[in-house]
C-alpha cells in the first residue's frame, strides 16, 4: 500500500526536437535570478560558516555568537581537530567542540574569534508555502553564494524512520530480555551493555518481554537517555542509554524515490520540530542559516530528505537549543 | 471616504512579472510570492492524493461536482476505482475515465455526491517559455502532518505535447497539479529525467483536447504511459462444470492463481458471476472473455448451504 506511483525516467532528447528553451541563466537556479537576491548576499557571508577538511568542504554551519560559536550538523562534521572553518572571508584553525545535541542533530563548535555578525534569528509565526528563502550555495574561498527555494509544507516533528533504539539485538533462544548482539555505536554500547545482560526494566518500568519493552520505546525520540536496569553475573545495576534512530543505526532500504535523490542526508528523520523547503542542495549544504527576504535568519539547515524536499530546525527552536548548548557567561 | 479595490488579474491575463526577463529586485521577488501564496488556498484544497491498490499519486479536482485531472501512468486505466484523499485526510472514492496513453494525461471522477474545492483550468493554452510556475503534490505520499508540498519555479522547456518546469517532482507528485502565478492549472505531473531539473508535465490544452473522448471513458494512444487492457486475458485459475438445475461447480482449483488467494474450493457451486446466472463452463468463459487482467469479478458462491460473494481480481493469463 506504500509504493509510489513513481515517475517515469525517459530520456528528454527525443521529445523536444522542436523544443523552446530557457536559457540556463534565467532558471530558477541561474545567475540572473539569483542576482534579484543579490542584498541578500552579505547575510550569508556574515552568518554561516564553512566547514574544510583539506580541500573537501564537509558542511556549512550558522554563526551565533560574537565570539566564534557555530551551529552546525553533528552526524556530518567527523572529529573537528583538523577542521579549518571560514567565516565571511576569514579562515579559522583549530575549532573545538563545546556540546551536541543528539535529538536535534546538531553540534555547537567554538573557533577563536572575535566581533562576528551572528544571525539575527527571526521568530516568525508559521511560515506559509510559497514564502522566498535563501541558502548557501556553491561556495568559493572568499565568497558564499544564494540558493533559493521556498517554503513547501506545513512544519511538524518529523519521527525517526523505524523509531528509536537502544542499540542490542535480544538473544530470541533464551528465556527472558538476554542481550545477544550489541551493535557497534549504538547507545547500549557506549553505556557498556554486554551481551548476556539481562533487561530488568526501563525507566523504572519492568519489561516482562519484548513487546512490553519496545511499547515504552514507542513514544521515545531520538537523543532521549533512558535507564535500563539489568542484572549482569547475577548482579543488578542500572546503565544510562541514550536512543539512536534505527535507520541511523541499521541502515535503511534504498527506495526508488531515494535513487533520484542524489545525495541526501545519512541522518534524515527524527527531528522534534523542522520545516520544509525546496532549495536544491545535498548533504554538505547542511548546518547553514536560511534567511528570509528581510535577511533574518528563520532557520538552519538540518537534512536534505529528498530530491525536492529539505527540513530546516525553525528559529524559536534554534534559540532554545543556543541558549542551552552555549556556555553560561558566553556568546551574545 | 474612497473604497479599496484590490488590484486582481483579469481572467486570462498573465502575470506582469513574468513580462521580465528576470526578477530584477526583492519587490520583483515579493510580487511572485505575493501572487503565489494568493493563490495557494484554493490550490492546495483540490489537490488530492490518489491512493490505489498499489500506489500513491497526486491528482487536481477541476469541477464543482469532483472532475479530477491526473496522469495516465497513475489510474493506469479507464474505470478503476480507488480512493481520493483530501489534504485534511477525508477520503472519498473515486473512478477512472478516460485516458490517453501517449500524453499522459487521464481524468477520473468522484462518484460520492457532494460539492468539493476545485481549481480553473487555463483554458487559453497562455502560458509561456520563462514563465514563473508552483508546483504541488503529495511528494512520497500521503503525510497529514506535512500536507501538501510546494515547489516554485519557471516553465524552462516547451514543446508540442509537452512542457518542463524546474519544479522538483519526485514519486507520488505524478499527477499533480502546476499552476500559473493566477492560480490557473497549467499542467499535470507526468515524469522526470535523470538530471535533476528536468521535470515533465502534461499542458492543461492537451487535456481539453481530448476532453469529449476522455469524459467518455475512451482509452486513447498506444503510448507508454498505460497499458491498453487485454479483454480475454484474465485469470481466475479454476475449471468448472454445470451443475443440474443451474450455477457451476468448482471442479478444480489452480495451485496459485486468484481463485484459490480468494478461498474457492472444489465442490463450491458459483451460481452467478457479476450478477449473471451461470449453467455451462461457456458462461463463465463469456464473461471472462470481456475481462483483462486486473478486473474483479464478483462470484456468487453456494458452499454447504450457504451464499456468500467473493470479489476476485483477475490475474495475468500468461503469468
Amino acid at each position: 500500500m506504500n509504493k509510489l506511483i513513481s515517475l517515469t525516467v525517459l530520456a528528454l532528447s527525443s521529445q523536444f526536437v522542436t523544443a523552446a528553451n530557457l536559457d540556463s541563466n534565467y532558471r530558477t537556479s541561474g545567475k540572473q535570478v539569483h542576482q534579484a537576491f543579490r542584498e541578500l548576499q552579505p547575510f550569508l557571508q556574515s552568518g554561516s560558516a564553512v566547514f574544510n577538511r583539506g580541500r573537501k568542504e564537509i558542511i556549512f554551519g550558522t554563526v551565533v555568537s560574537a565570539e566564534g560559536h557555530i551551529l552546525t550538523k553533528a552526524s556530518e562534521l567527523g572529529e573537528v581537530g583538523d577542521l579549518v572553518v571560514t567565516i565571511d572571508q576569514t579562515r579559522y584553525e583549530s575549532p573545538v567542540l563545546v556540546a551536541t545535541d543528539p535529538a536535534w542533530d546538531v553540534a555547537l563548535v567554538k573557533v577563536d574569534a572575535e566581533g562576528l555578525k551572528p544571525v539575527d534569528l527571526a521568530e516568525r509565526p508559521a511560515l506559509e508555502r510559497g514564502e522566498w528563502l535563501v541558502a548557501n550555495g556553491a561556495v568559493t574561498r572568499r565568497e558564499r553564494r544564494v540558493q533559493v527555494g521556498v517554503v513547501a509544507a506545513s512544519a511538524r516533528e518529523v519521527k525517526a524512520a523505524g523509531g528509536a533504539v537502544l542499540g542490542v539485538e535480544l538473544d530470541g533462544e533464551a528465556e527472558g530480555l538476554v542481550v545477544g548482539d550489541v551493535s557497534e555505536g549504538g547507545g547500549a554500547s557506549k553505556a557498556g551493555l554486554k551481551k548476556g545482560d539481562v533487561i530488568r526494566s526501563l525507566n523504572g518500568e519492568e519489561t516482562k518481554d519484548r513487546e512490553s519493552m519496545l511499547k515504552s520505546l514507542e513514544d521515545l525520540r531520538v537523543g532521549q537517555k533512558v535507564t535500563l536496569g539489568i542484572t549482569r553475573d547475577g548482579e543488578e545495576m542500572e546503565v544510562e542509554v541514550e536512543l539512536a534512530g534505527r535507520t541511523d543505526l541499521y541502515g535503511e532500504e534504498k527506495t526508488r524515490n531515494d535513487g533520484m535523490s542524489g545525495e541526501y542526508s545519512a541522518r534524515r528523520t527524527g527531528f522534534p520540530a523542522v520545516f520544509q523547503h525546496d532549495i536544491m542542495a545535498n548533504r554538505h549544504f547542511m548546518g547553514g542559516p536560511v534567511f528570509d527576504l528581510e535577511g533574518r535568519c528563520v532557520g538552519m539547515n538540518i537534512a536534505r530528505f529528498s530530491r525536492c524536499e529539505s527540513y530546516a530546525i525553525p528559529a524559536a527552536e534554534l534559540r532554545e537549543i543556543i541558549g542551552r548548548l552555549v556556555p553560561a557567561g558566553e556568546g551574545s | 471616504m474612497g473604497l479599496l479595490l484590490a488590484v486582481l488579474p483579469c481572467a486570462g491575463q498573465r502575470a506582469a512579472i513574468n513580462d521580465k526577463r528576470a526578477p530584477e529586485s526583492l519587490e520583483d521577488l515579493r510580487e511572485i510570492q505575493r501572487l503565489v501564496q494568493a493563490a495557494m488556498p484554493a490550490a492546495r484544497a483540490a489537490t488530492v492524493c490518489i491512493k490505489l491498490e498499489d500506489g500513491f499519486g497526486s491528482g487536481v479536482i477541476v469541477s464543482k461536482d469532483g472532475l479530477i485531472m491526473t496522469a495516465a501512468h497513475v489510474t493506469g486505466g479507464t474505470d478503476t476505482e480507488f480512493t481520493v484523499v483530501f489534504e485534511d485526510g477525508r477520503e472519498v472514492k473515486a473512478k477512472s475515465l478516460g485516458l490517453n496513453s501517449d500524453t499522459d494525461a487521464a481524468l477520473a471522477r468522484i462518484v460520492e455526491e457532494g460539492e468539493y474545492p476545485f481549481v480553473e483550468v487555463d483554458r487559453e493554452d497562455s502560458v509561456q517559455l520563462g514563465d514563473w510556475v508552483f508546483a504541488l503534490g503529495h511528494s512520497g505520499g500521503f503525510d497529514k502532518d506535512r500536507g501538501v508540498v510546494a515547489r516554485v519555479g519557471r516553465i524552462v522547456r516547451t514543446a508540442s505535447r509537452t512542457m518542463q518546469s524546474d519544479c522538483n517532482l519526485i514519486g507520488g507528485d505524478s499527477g499533480g497539479p502546476l499552476f500559473d502565478l493566477n492560480g490557473k492549472l497549467v499542467g499535470i505531473h507526468s515524469r522526470v529525467g535523470d538530471k535533476l531539473p528536468e521535470n515533465l508535465h502534461v499542458p492543461s490544452a492537451e487535456f481539453l483536447k481530448n476532453w469529449e473522448k476522455m469524459m467518455s471513458g475512451e482509452f486513447m494512444g498506444e503510448g507508454p504511459f498505460a497499458q491498453k487492457p487485454e479483454l480475454g486475458k484474465g485469470y481466475l485459475g479454476i475449471l468448472v462444470e454445470g451443475r443440474e438445475g443451474g450455477g457451476v461447480v468448482v471442479k478444480r482449483v489452480g495451485s496459485e492463481g486468484p481463485a484459490k488467494e480468494a478461498g474457492l474450493k472444489v465442490g463450491d457451486v458459483i451460481l452467478k458471476a457479476d450478477d449473471k446466472a451461470l449453467s455451462s463452463r461457456e458462461d463463465l468463459q463469456g464473461i471472462l472473455a470481456e475481462k483483462a487482467p486486473g478486473n474483479r469479478i464478483a462470484l456468487e458462491i453456494e458452499r454447504e448451504g450457504e451464499t456468500e460473494i467473493l470479489t476476485i481480481k483477475l490475474a495475468h493469463r500468461d503469468e
